[in-house]
């Protein structure tokens, strides 16, 4: 009798083993590292019900994703996948934009890699603190737009910001440089004590500058020059 | 294009190559589990393209396949592009749904038609690959070892080495391949987010490119929408109607793609048909699709006994019964108990006052307190989309009427039809301004007629109290349906509480709409 199946019998599915089944389960790996590391900061931070920007509060909480991040082994396109994960809300307990911006600023001051992109442009919201005390030697480029206290405290490295960023960028910076493609928000360079932020477009407001210089549209200016 | 160098050959005749293809098709077929395609053909117009796919039909250019086997064996080069083609049949895009997200998701992102074709066409192509090379021993990578044409190839094919771990001696941009690389290609839940950051690494090439690269940008060419049947069309339209965020995403995806999908329009007078008619309103086919998804029951008018005993079955006489039912012709012409036979008389049963499901005028509420059709999802359109499309099922016919302030003349009337696109486009009309309903005009079309109600809502209608009367006064069968939680749907509900013709419904989301009974009228009053 003639068996329909009689063609299907010999054959036997041998599945290839790719670098890519290996390159892909490293990189779940890394995110979950990476998300698991961000649970233990919101723990840290959540003790109190609202999340206040202070001094002290940002300093201990940088200090916290420090001592997260340090022992993290990732890449710079995993903090930009980071970035998209958090922006997703899926596997995130909470979303806190200080905290989350410290954290991704931590990581993006502890990759191996010096130059850095985070290609941010289709974050449904942006992140606060977005390289805080980036080191020298570093630079970040953000395509995107950014929070407030973009560039903070900053320590030498080298920030651009395709977009626009918010309000007090580049406060406290000791050295280093800005440069913003777009606008800025309110208290632009706050206690800036060195260093440079070159703005392409409106300054919204600028801050109480210690030293350092703001350039707007590629002219140095002061408070009472802005366009 | 592949150099020409001493190791090269002539081409192989075309007699020869189909004579191969015939040989290779069943074991390409047999590698990919005997998929449903018919045998590919070879297409001679002059194209740098590889192939395309047309009605499931692959068809293989013979030009550039002349091209290519001066440096690799027919076969391989057969192989290989046959392999390409099945796998976006088994794997991916796999179907038109999956395709039309794919586009929507890049649309969304890059928003630009032509970037979005392209770099929805790039990751089917490398999934696609990926899949052929890992699961079915593709020769894939012998042909990309020629050598590549653009930019984009050279990372693309970078991106190749690094996953597929072969050397293909692509020099393309590395950093850009690094991006790629950990992207989980064969993991179909997560091609959404896949593709998004697919994008994000190529996006610069992309938009570098797009000046100066026609729409063949690799050398598979572009994936067009003219390998789906029409029935897929009308399955994947229908799930991306339920899917797409918004009618205004559902109607820039269809628009960028109307051209080239066959969409099956519906012809004035009769029921849906196939074949590219004239441009469709893309935010009237968004209702229809969508309202295909639910289908809301509709209870057909009772049936009654008649009075009426007709003549059933036999059943042997008794001497206590009377002669008058006594069947001679059954009994062997005897009248003895136990042998002459006796008709068993029953009760007939027939409809009441209609032998089928009445008809329906839908009256819908557009005034400016109801949600815009255009840029967000109605759900009184939705609703009253899916009433219709309940009626219609029952070949029963339906009349619309669209109003915002009527006396005012914020109106449009609909005759009762058959005809589901002009009753969605009456449907989809949005008058905005106030809410009056003209009750002698409803009233005097429902009475004539005899059609069952489907009124849908906010119920902020300024003459409410006298509608909830005047309905309630007609032996219509009256479905009403709010829309949100406003105070006039609670006096409209409190109103409606003592009159048994009227039924009433609340929506506030789309899982609402499938509770709506059409016509369940408590106890059928009007037809007792």
């Amino acid at each position: 009798m003639f068996n329909p199946f009689e063609d299907f019998k010999e054959f036997l599915s041998k599945a290839r083993t790719l670098p890519l089944d290996r390159l892909s389960a490293d990189h779940d790996q890394i995110m979950a590292e990476l998300t698991s590391g961000y649970g233990k900061l919101v723990e840290q931070e959540l003790k109190s019900l609202v999340w206040f920007v202070e001094h002290n509060r940002v300093i201990e909480a940088y200090k916290t994703a420090t001592e997260v991040v340090k022992d993290l082994s990732y890449d710079a396109h995993s903090i930009e996948d980071f970035c998209y994960v958090l922006d997703s809300g899926v596997d995130i307990p909470y979303l806190i934009s200080g905290p989350a911006g410290i954290y991704v600023a931590a990581l993006c001051n502890h990759v191996a890699e010096e130059k850095i992109v985070l290609r941010l442009g289709e974050m449904k919201r942006t992140l606060h603190f977005l390289g805080y005390r980036l080191p020298y030697g570093k630079s970040l480029r953000i395509e995107g737009d950014t929070g407030n206290f973009t560039g903070s405290a900053l320590q030498g490295g080298d920030i651009t910001v395709t977009g626009a960023t918010g309000d007090w960028t580049g406060a406290g910076m000791t050295e280093g440089k800005i440069s913003i493609h777009k606008n800025c928000g309110r208290n632009t360079g706050e206690w800036m004590q060195g260093g440079e932020i070159w703005v392409g477009s409106r300054i919204r407001g600028l801050g109480r500058i210690t030293s350092g210089q703001i350039y707007q549209a590629g002219e140095a200016i002061t408070g009472d020059a802005l366009l | 294009m592949a150099q020409m160098n001493k190791h090269q050959k002539n081409p192989e005749p075309l007699e020869d190559l189909e004579e191969l293809l015939k040989r290779l098709w069943p074991e390409v077929r047999r590698r990919h589990l005997y998929p449903e395609i018919p045998l590919p053909r070879f297409d001679d117009s002059p194209s740098p393209v590889a192939m395309e796919i047309r009605n499931k039909q692959i068809i293989l250019n013979l030009d550039y396949i002349s091209t290519m086997t001066r440096s690799l064996p027919a076969e391989t080069v057969l192989e290989a592009l046959l392999d390409h083609g099945v796998s976006h049949y088994t794997c991916c895009p796999w179907d038109l749904s999956t395709h039309l997200r794919l586009y929507a998701r890049a649309k969304e992102i890059l928003g630009d038609r032509d970037l979005a074709r392209k770099a929805t066409d790039l990751f089917m192509d490398v999934v696609a690959d990926t899949h052929a090379v890992k699961e079915r021993q593709s020769s894939l990578p012998e042909l990309y070892r020629n050598g590549a044409q653009t930019p984009m190839e050279e990372v693309i094919f970078s991106l190749y080495e690094k996953i597929w771990g072969l050397d293909l001696g692509s020099k393309g941009d590395q950093e850009t391949a690094n991006r790629l690389v950990t992207i989980p290609y064969l993991d179909k839940r997560r091609w959404m987010m896949s593709l998004a950051r697919f994008i994000r690494g190529i996006r610069p090439l992309l938009e570098d490119d797009n000046g100066s690269i026609p729409d063949e940008q690799t050398r598979m060419g572009k994936h067009g929408f003219q390998q789906y049947a029409p029935e897929e069309i009308e399955q994947a339209l229908r799930e991306f109607a339920r899917e797409a965020g918004s009618p205004e995403q559902f109607a820039e995806v269809f628009e960028d793609l109307q051209s080239e999908l066959e969409i099956p329009v519906q012809n004035t007078s009769e029921g849906m048909g196939h074949g590219a008619g004239n441009p469709v309103d893309a935010n009237r086919l968004y209702y229809m699709k969508l309202a295909e998804n639910y289908a809301l029951p509709l209870l057909k008018i009772p049936m009654k006994g008649s009075g009426y005993l007709h003549p059933h079955s036999h059943r042997p006489w008794e001497v206590c019964q009377p002669f008058k039912d006594l069947d001679p012709w059954s009994s062997f012409g005897k009248f003895l108990p136990g042998i002459t036979q006796i008709w068993e008389r029953r009760e007939g049963q027939i409809y009441g006052r209609k032998e089928k499901t009445p008809d329906c005028l839908v009256i819908i509420d557009s005034s400016g307190s109801m949600v815009d059709p255009r840029s967000h999802l109605s759900y009184a359109v939705l609703g009253g989309g899916c009433a219709a499309d309940g009626y219609l099922r029952h070949d029963a016919r339906v009349a619309v009427y669209n109003f915002s302030d009527a006396p005012a003349g914020g109106k449009e009337y609909l005759p009762f039809t058959r005809s589901r696109s002009l009753i969605y486009q009456v449907l989809c009309r949005y008058f905005g301004g106030g809410t009056a309903l003209d009750l002698e005009e409803v009233t005097s079309v429902a009475q004539e007629s005899e059609a069952d109600i489907f009124l849908i809502t906010d119920m902020q209608i300024t003459n409410l109290d006298q509608t909830v009367s005047r309905f309630a006064r007609l032996k219509n069968r009256v479905t009403a349906v709010h829309v949100g939680k406003k105070s006039g749907a609670l006096r409209f509900i409190k109103a409606s509480v003592k009159n048994q013709n009227i039924s009433v419904f609340g929506v506030n989301e789309t899982n609402d709409i499938p509770r709506i009974v059409l016509g369940s009228v408590r106890s059928y009053l009007a037809y007792e």
